[in-house]
């Protein structure tokens, strides 16, 4: 369905220099950095999946989008997306694609939604049974008739990310790209947005790509994820395992009567451990300890520092996945 | 004196944002100023035209070199003298940004004043200082001697401010709108258009005929463009230079009356409708 | 014909538009009523002194006044969308929109918006043509009106062509819309006789920013049969040559687009 084959895409940088002298300078002699926004990256979506793809701000995700989604033309490496190569014959292929950018609406923001949905049934050229059809089932998911009547710029966050959905979907399109659909929504309505992208996703056989900060996200609605840090791909494979892999991590949270105790404890030795398998992070008002559960038990960890230390407040979490991402992240590519 | 050095310490924050922003868009600025260049020349070209088709050296009273140095020179006046308050506050009424200035320890006209003051030191050093100095060496290649008046230039100077603050004011007014109207695209054109008929940015007023140039001159738009490009090229006597300022300060002090009152009822409308 | 249906479409949202948003129209229209009355008045006061402008009659320099307004007009009311490409649509990331739709991006962005305040513009234009041409008595030909209608069309291609330029120039630069307001700003020399201007400014308007083609030389041909060859032809060329380039550099800017992003 969805082939990803050693894609690259460059940048060229202006380097400047600040300030009005520096404006002045790169007005007659620009020099130009090479970044790499994504770098070598192959993955493979077959059809139906709801892939999760995550990384940090700045690592490559939106580049990938638009490249996926024919907006971008890759440096090197080859897309081919529905047997079609996006960015040729660009107007043949997004007829079978849909897009949501959640940060921005592609709703006609001054008119009743409604309005919206009949420009995009000539722009896709939907017959008119289809697009009846289409729209009772988006009508049933997404919950629209509350609101196809308002104009657009009257609607909420929350219907509008819906009946952004809805327009992505008129044509009944093959792929889906989803980039932070949740973004800005809350709880209530996030879990209304991941209920509608399943049902999406079970009755239709879309395949979707779906990028988001929000990690819940994921685990409500991918079984595998792809994730990118700095252009490199970093991580290809199920949620589960990931967590497996990394989910022997705990932390403790504790805040002291006085930070000066904690340096008598020593974790390394006491616990004749790695360096690796234990991670401190101070700040005035509380102290983060990250340790391997496997190699230290979570009953020991604790009564050696209450045994030692004066403790306002303490407690033990999971560490949550945005932590693991970063430790993979320092573990993997960095070094 | 203490407490003009707690405005300046106030709002001096405000002018050097100004100064910033019009350094941040000065490509556009500039491009913006070539196009009004652009414009004085059609001008230009059209009244030498008139003056080789009349045959005689001087247009209703005014030469070639006058209209030259008022069509250069009411530009200029127009650039010194406009104010973007109207849109930028119709933005932030729409957006809800205005709050941001409600709840700063600071009066929002002046907050929004001041802040234009700063883009006016960009103009004044990067096109009003070389154009009037262009427009002074054209007088003299004319004219054969200096015709350029210090006296003059200082009661131009504070004829400018007057005209500057009385058009601030107006275009406040029309920004003030947009706490009623949904949109105020259409008024803003209108408004633009009205100030550069009335104004004499376009035609001297001089050159209407009896009792329309006598009614335009006595509107408040008159005293934005008109009357501080005629002290310029020193078309007042000493008695009509009396009027002509009083006039201006009169039309100032109305529109910060009313300025004021729109403000006062709009605030209220906020406090009870919540924005 | 899809693109009609599509147009129509589009022209239906714009209508609805327009009455949610009544006043804008009505006091947006009016402003640009305003501003051709003062134009006109400005032309009638230099007239109460002199008999005519380096030859030619008040009634004429209105008839020329007016066929500027008609292409002008046209182009307006079309492709106003242009203006927004080059001021925001792409430095805010906006464009994307149109590159994930099954429509050519240039027809996306023309075809969205329809600026009917454009409405003022043309029909002042066309009366003002009206009342010049019964008060000179012009004997119109159905070759003539044929001529004058053609050159009006691509008078206005001109004008689009000078504006997707312009906003074209956004995709490398990210915003430059004060750029095309300046290519812009060119088209006031087209309103008056071409020969009152130096040599210089006469072949910038006529060889390199052909705004002439757009009201001078047509409105020359209808007025005293100047050479139509080059009077309405010449439109004709350069409006097709301009358009091409317009859409070469359209072209260039969208693959810049393409590889650079916003």
């Amino acid at each position: 369905m969805i082939y990803v084959d050693g894609v690259t895409k460059e940048f060229k940088k202006v380097v400047k220099d600040s300030g009005l002298k520096g404006s002045v300078k790169s007005l007659f002699n620009r020099k130009y950095n090479i970044v790499k926004a994504v770098n070598d990256i192959s993955f493979h979506v077959p059809k139906g999946e709801i892939l999760g793809f995550i990384g940090a701000n700045g690592a490559g995700k939106s580049t990938t989008i638009k490249m996926l989604t024919g907006i971008l033309t890759p440096t090197e490496g080859r897309i081919e997306i529905n047997g079609q190569i996006p960015f040729k014959n660009r107007k043949k292929y997004v007829k079978e694609i849909g897009v949501v950018f959640g940060q921005r609406t592609q709703l006609w923001w001054d008119l009743p939604l409604v309005e919206t949905f009949s420009v995009l049934k000539q722009v896709y050229q939907v017959e008119d049974k289809a697009f009846n059809e289409r729209m009772a089932f988006l009508n049933e998911v997404l919950e629209l008739n509350d609101f196809i009547k308002s104009p657009v710029r009257t609607l909420s966050l929350g219907q509008r990310m819906r009946a952004d959905l809805a327009a992505s979907m008129i044509h009944n399109p093959k792929v889906l790209f989803l980039d932070e659909p949740t973004i800005g929504l809350d709880v209530a309505v996030k879990n209304n947005i991941r209920k509608a992208i399943t049902e999406i996703n079970e009755q239709e056989k879309t395949t979707i790509i779906l990028t988001t900060h929000d990690l819940n996200d994921i685990e409500s609605l991918c079984k595998r994820i792809v994730m990118i840090d700095k252009g490199k791909l970093v991580y290809d494979g199920s949620l589960t395992e990931m967590k497996t892999q990394f989910g022997k991590y705990r932390e403790v949270n504790m805040s002291l009567f006085s930070n000066e105790d904690f340096d008598k404890l020593n974790f390394v030795s006491e616990f004749k451990v790695n360096d690796e398998d234990i991670k401190i992070n101070r700040s005035k008002e509380k102290i983060t300890v990250t340790f391997n559960s496997e190699k230290i038990s979570i009953s020991n960890m604790l009564s050696y520092i209450l045994k030692n230390v004066q403790v306002k407040d303490i407690s033990v979490n999971d560490v949550n996945i945005e932590e693991i991402i970063c430790r993979m992240y320092g573990k993997e590519v960095s070094d | 004196m203490k407490k003009i050095s707690d405005f300046i310490n106030l709002y001096k924050p405000f002018t050097k944002a100004g100064i910033q922003s019009a350094m941040a868009y000065r490509t556009s600025f500039l491009c913006f100023a070539l196009g009004q260049s652009i414009y004085c020349f059609v001008m230009y070209f059209i009244w030498k035209a008139v003056f080789m088709s009349s045959g005689e050296s001087t247009f209703m009273e005014f030469t070639m070199a006058d209209m030259t140095v008022y069509v250069f020179l009411s530009n200029l006046v127009g650039f010194l003298t406009n104010s973007d308050s109207t849109d930028n506050l119709a933005d932030e009424i729409h957006d809800g940004s205005i709050i941001m200035r409600m709840i700063k320890p600071v009066n929002v006209d002046y907050s929004i004043l001041t802040f234009e003051v700063g883009n006016k030191v960009m103009i004044i050093t990067c096109i009003f200082l070389p154009v009037m100095i262009g427009v002074e060496i054209y007088r003299y290649a004319v004219l054969g001697y200096v015709a350029f008046s210090i006296v003059n230039f200082l009661i131009f100077v504070v004829s400018v401010v007057l005209s500057y603050l009385l058009s601030f004011y107006l275009n406040l007014i029309f920004g003030y709108l947009a706490f009623f109207l949904l949109n105020i695209w259409g008024f803003s054109i209108l408004k633009g258009s009205i100030i550069s008929f009335f104004s004499g940015a376009l035609i001297p007023l001089a050159f209407f005929p009896g009792i329309v140039r006598t009614i335009f001159e006595q509107l408040p738009f008159a005293s934005i463009i008109y009357v501080p490009t005629m002290i310029y090229m020193g078309k007042y006597s000493a008695l009509e230079l009396v009027f002509v300022l009083s006039k201006q300060l009169f039309w100032l002090v109305v529109f910060v009356v009313i300025s004021r009152m729109i403000w006062g009822w709009a605030q209220k409308r906020l406090a009870v409708q919540g924005g | 014909m899809r693109f009609l249906r599509l147009y129509k479409t589009f022209i239906i949202q714009h209508i609805k538009k327009l009455m949610e948003y009544r006043i804008d129209f009505l006091t947006g229209a009016m402003s640009f009523f305003i501003n051709q009355v003062t134009n006109i008045v400005f032309i009638g006061i230099i007239f109460s002194q002199i008999p005519n402008l380096d030859g030619y009659l008040f009634y004429e320099i209105i008839f020329i006044y007016g066929f500027s307004l008609v292409p002008k007009g046209i182009d307006h009311l079309l492709t106003d969308n242009l203006w927004k490409v080059a001021w925001f649509i792409v430095r805010k990331g906006d464009f994307d929109k149109y590159l994930t739709r099954p429509i050519s991006p240039l027809v996306h962005c023309i075809i969205e918006s329809i600026q009917f305040d454009a409405l003022g513009e043309l029909l002042t234009g066309i009366i003002l043509i009206v009342i010049a041409s019964v008060k000179l008595s012009i004997k119109f030909t159905f070759v003539n009106v044929v001529l004058m209608i053609i050159a009006m069309i691509f008078g206005a291609v001109i004008f689009t062509a000078i504006k997707i330029i312009g906003a074209a120039i956004a995709f490398w630069i990210k915003q430059s819309g004060s750029i095309l307001q300046i290519f812009y700003g060119i088209s006031d020399f087209a309103r008056y006789p071409a020969t009152i201007y130096n040599s210089v400014i006469r072949n910038v308007v006529t060889y390199i920013i052909p705004f002439a083609f757009t009201a001078y030389y047509p409105a020359s041909y209808i007025l005293r049969g100047n050479n139509p060859l080059f009077c309405i032809g010449g439109v004709i060329v350069a409006a097709m040559v301009l358009l091409g380039i317009s859409l070469i550099v359209w072209h260039k800017g969208l693959n810049a687009y393409e590889s650079a992003g916003s």
